[in-house]
């Protein structure tokens, strides 16, 4: 068997006393796509926000790549190679849109105040480097005849292909992304589906995703988590998870229209 | 006075170009990284008071306790961002205007340090009158007699001075356009937009505040040394917390985001400020001369209120990229 | 030693009193409104002079002055709430915070420029002193103990009891949620910046007449004792801010006292005040009574 990418190990939060997760322990293998679904409330944001260190957890363990990270700032887990977008996408408006991609990349000296004026040549090489890098990813993600406005002025499609193309500038190991799909048009939503699926086959990259779109769920995902309540109750391929007693549970069990709102969840 | 006195006028231009050195440290803590600076000043004041005890009490060398006014600045900053940096905007605005504040306050009620109320004049103690700019007043000297060798019978101290504070001030222009487009520049501007998106794509938000903040410390305690050194005396008034917000007039008479309006800004506001003395024409003759400082400080206050209103974009800026959405 | 711990005990509550009164008014200020007012001080400075001008000037008593002050720093507070901070809302809370710096500029040195930078006093015995045998209490503070005795317990009524006061705390308290429950946000804005105007009006008539001299520095030099005790009592919160401001006026005043640690020396009190700000900025902003609260 594999060894998994990220282990998440008994990890609980609390807010006041209501637990948002709950001893939750799961594993992603790397080159896999997994989907994290739930009912509202499940306490999926606040998993991402545990795992990517925008959150320190109560108790519990993170694992990535065979190394701690629970309770290691969000910006020490992004450069270990973990990086996150988030459910309403964060740009930086009053940059242009490439400047944004720029922004992200790693190993640039220049982020060192000195060293633009030790080494100006050094920065300007990885400089150009960079520039490169961020008009591919842009051609990637389709914005490259944006590249010169302010994110400011992009659709908020647009702005979550942005984050997505940004998160991909970090040249992560596995990416993170938050109802990618929420609040899209359904054209670039497929291109977003197409931009996940490609990431992994050209890339090689780690995927989790949380999704309320049960059909995106089913296409996409190579394996599925489900928490409900906080904890995690199922786990398994996406057929099996389908047919899976808890699961229907969860989503059916509580209210009769449950499933409308999840599976037609307006965007 | 009469309105023509060169004299006055290249002593204004003098103080412009400090004001300017001293705004500009403001805008690498506030234009570039978003850090509301309320108590900007206290850079100023302890840069000062530290040059000027070193060299009075420990006859140290001017040019080492200067290197080490700006040193105690650094040493500042960090004891007022490390803690203070992670609240959120208004509220380090209060703490860094009450952090200043502490400053004069202690400036003033440690006579044995610092002199008291009546400031540097009292280093000594009673009964002796101290003085710590006599070697800036030579090294002055001796430029102004190789200027003369160039420009002639024009040259004179105050000339000198203004022609070094300028050319300074000329200088940090062409390197901070620099560092503003530089990577490090890049990502302060996305700490001013959005910290957790720059946390997300793993920068270090907090260092790169900590630095700029320094980097404005630094520039705080030059203009105040500079400033020190051209008046003679200064005393816990002069470091009220409204010369901070001199500083922000400047930004914002210039366009908040732009370094290049920096200088204009504080030509415009000295014009402004030194300018008012030779407002003693009807109506504004009726206000007596001593009232006219307050006209002064007035003025101040309408302008903040005028720009922040009906130009956020300042005089030269470009109110587009202001209003955008975040 | 228990003298001096009674006496300033005394003055401590005294000071505090005003220093509630004032901070209830701009704690809700800063819940409803979401500004720091950096102009807050300024206010108070209007309205030592406006009641000077009853007391001094048209010969009125001390209550009248007072009443006087309150009403036209009410009408003053609505005024530039209408004039300068309602068009100018949503610009972010630096830009806020620098309108309001230069609000309190521009009130400030037109009281300057109209009364002239030389202290004054109101029409009062400064030298006369009631002895109560353990503490001694002089004309202006005995003046200030009469009238907060009255207003303190209105304003807490009125904060308690009445449909507008309980409509007040509740858009302070989540403005968001007082308007979908179908409070007019708008309009009890108004009314908090009345009620904020008035009770800055008391605190900058009360204070004048404790000091017995103030110049037209008054305000400014009391704005971060204001700050504090809204942050102290957590901000938006009225009944915090009122014990916030007895507890830093006691503990401002008893900080000298001989019997703990040989006392701060009385200059240092200011440095205390702004130490204790900051720290509670830092590590406690929800204030000393406040519950953790996201923003």
């Amino acid at each position: 068997m594999t060894p998994l990418l990220l282990e998440v190990d008994g990890v609980s939060k609390h807010f006041g006393g209501v637990a948002a997760v709950d001893d939750a322990s799961f594993g992603v293998t790397e080159g896999v796509i997994t989907a994290l679904i739930g009912p509202n409330g499940a306490g999926k944001t606040t998993m991402f926000n545990l795992i990517s260190g925008f959150m320190r957890p109560d108790c519990g363990t993170i694992r990535f790549a065979g190394r701690r990270i629970d309770g290691a700032r969000g910006d020490v887990v992004a450069r270990a190679g973990l990086v996150r977008a988030f459910q309403t996408a964060r740009v930086l408006t009053r940059m242009s849109v490439l400047e944004n991609m720029l922004l992200a990349a790693k190993d640039q000296p220049g982020e060192r105040l000195g060293m633009n004026l030790i080494a100006p040549r050094r920065v300007a090489r990885r400089e150009s480097e960079v520039h490169a890098r961020a008009l591919e990813l842009l051609d990637l993600v389709r914005l490259r005849h944006l590249a010169d406005d302010y994110a400011g002025t992009l659709s908020g499609g647009q702005r979550k292909l942005l984050e997505l193309g940004r998160a991909l500038m970090v040249a992560p190991r596995m990416i993170l992304l938050d109802e990618p799909m929420a609040g899209v048009a359904p054209v670039l939503a497929q291109q977003l589906l197409d931009h996940i699926q490609q990431l992994r086959q050209r890339h090689g990259a780690t995927v989790c995703v949380i999704e309320h779109d049960m059909d995106v769920v089913m296409s996409i995902s190579d394996r599925v988590i489900v928490m409900d309540e906080g904890r995690v109750i199922a786990e398994g391929p996406p057929d099996a998870i389908q047919r899976d007693e808890r699961v229907i549970e969860a989503y059916l069990g509580r209210q009769g229209h449950a499933d409308e709102s999840q599976r037609g969840r307006p965007a | 006075m009469d309105f023509l006195n060169l004299a006055f006028w290249t002593f204004v231009a003098s103080t412009a170009g400090i004001y300017a050195i001293f705004a500009l440290g403001l805008y690498v803590q506030f234009s570039m990284a978003g850090l509301p600076n309320f108590g900007h000043v206290a850079f100023m004041a302890i840069g000062a008071y530290t040059m000027a005890i070193l060299v009075v009490r420990y006859s140290v060398s001017l040019p080492v306790a200067s290197m080490a006014g700006i040193a105690a600045a650094i040493v500042l900053a960090l004891i007022l961002g490390i803690p203070s940096l992670r609240l959120r905007a208004d509220y380090l605005a209060i703490a860094t205007v009450a952090g200043g504040e502490i400053v004069r306050y202690l400036a003033m009620n440690l006579p044995d340090l610092t002199g008291g109320p009546i400031g540097s004049i009292g280093l000594l103690g009673p009964g002796q009158i101290a003085l710590y700019n006599g070697g800036w007043q030579r090294s002055l000297d001796e430029l102004t007699t190789a200027l003369s060798a160039v420009i002639g019978a024009a040259a004179n101290r105050d000339l000198t001075m203004a022609l070094m504070v300028w050319s300074i001030v000329l200088v940090l222009i062409v390197l901070f356009r620099r560092l503003e487009r530089s990577p490090w520049g890049r990502v302060l501007k996305g700490i001013r937009e959005d910290e957790m998106a720059v946390t997300a794509v793993g920068k270090n938000v907090f260092a790169f505040k900590l630095q700029a903040l320094m980097l404005g410390a630094v520039l705080g305690a030059a203009a105040g040394l500079l400033l020190a050194l051209q008046i003679g005396v200064f005393s816990p008034d002069d470091y009220q917390p409204t010369l901070t917000f001199y500083a922000y007039l400047i930004l914002i008479l210039g366009g908040m985001n732009r370094l290049w309006a920096i200088p204009v800004g504080a030509v415009v506001f000295s014009l402004l400020y030194a300018g008012t003395r030779f407002l003693n024409f009807f109506p504004l003759s009726l206000i007596d001369s001593g009232s006219r400082a307050f006209l002064r400080l007035f003025l101040v206050g309408f302008l903040l209120v005028l720009f922040m209103a009906v130009r956020p974009q300042g005089m030269l800026g470009n109110r587009r990229e202001l209003l955008l959405e975040k | 030693m228990l003298e001096q711990f009674a006496q300033l005990t005394i003055n401590g509550l005294i000071t505090g009193t005003i220093l509630a009164l004032t901070g209830v008014g701009a704690s809700l200020v800063f819940g409803i409104q979401r500004i720091a007012n950096f102009a807050h001080g300024e206010y108070l400075t209007f309205a030592a002079y406006a009641g000077l001008l009853l007391n001094a000037t048209y010969g009125q008593n001390l209550v009248v002055a007072t009443a006087g002050a309150m009403a036209a720093t009410a009408i003053l507070a609505v005024a530039i709430h209408f004039g300068v901070l309602r068009p100018l809302r949503g610009r972010g809370l630096v830009a806020t915070s620098l309108i309001t710096v230069g609000i309190g500029l521009m009130l400030r040195d037109v009281i300057f420029m109209v009364v002239g930078p030389q202290t004054r006093q109101f029409e009062i015995d400064q030298t006369a002193v009631y002895d109560l045998t353990l503490v001694r209490i002089s004309p202006g503070q005995a003046v200030a103990i009469a009238i907060t005795i009255v207003v303190a317990p209105a304003v807490a009524l009125l904060l308690a009891r009445t449909p507008i006061g309980k409509a007040m705390r509740a858009v302070a308290d989540n403005r968001d949620l007082a308007a979908i429950s179908g409070i007019d946000v708008e309009r009890i804005g108004t009314y908090v910046w009345l009620l904020a105007g008035a009770l800055a009006g008391l605190g900058g008539t009360m204070f004048a007449v404790v000091q017995g001299t103030f110049d037209p520095n008054l305000g400014f030099q009391v704005l971060f004792l204001i700050f504090t005790t809204v942050v102290l009592g957590g901000i938006g919160s009225a009944y915090g801010a009122l014990m916030a401001g007895i507890v830093l006026g006691l503990a401002m005043e008893l900080s000298t006292w001989s019997g703990f640690a040989g006392g701060l020396e009385a200059r240092f009190k200011p440095v205390l005040a702004f130490a204790v700000l900051i720290g509670l900025l830092l590590y406690r902003p929800q204030g000393l009574f406040g519950r953790a609260r996201v923003f």
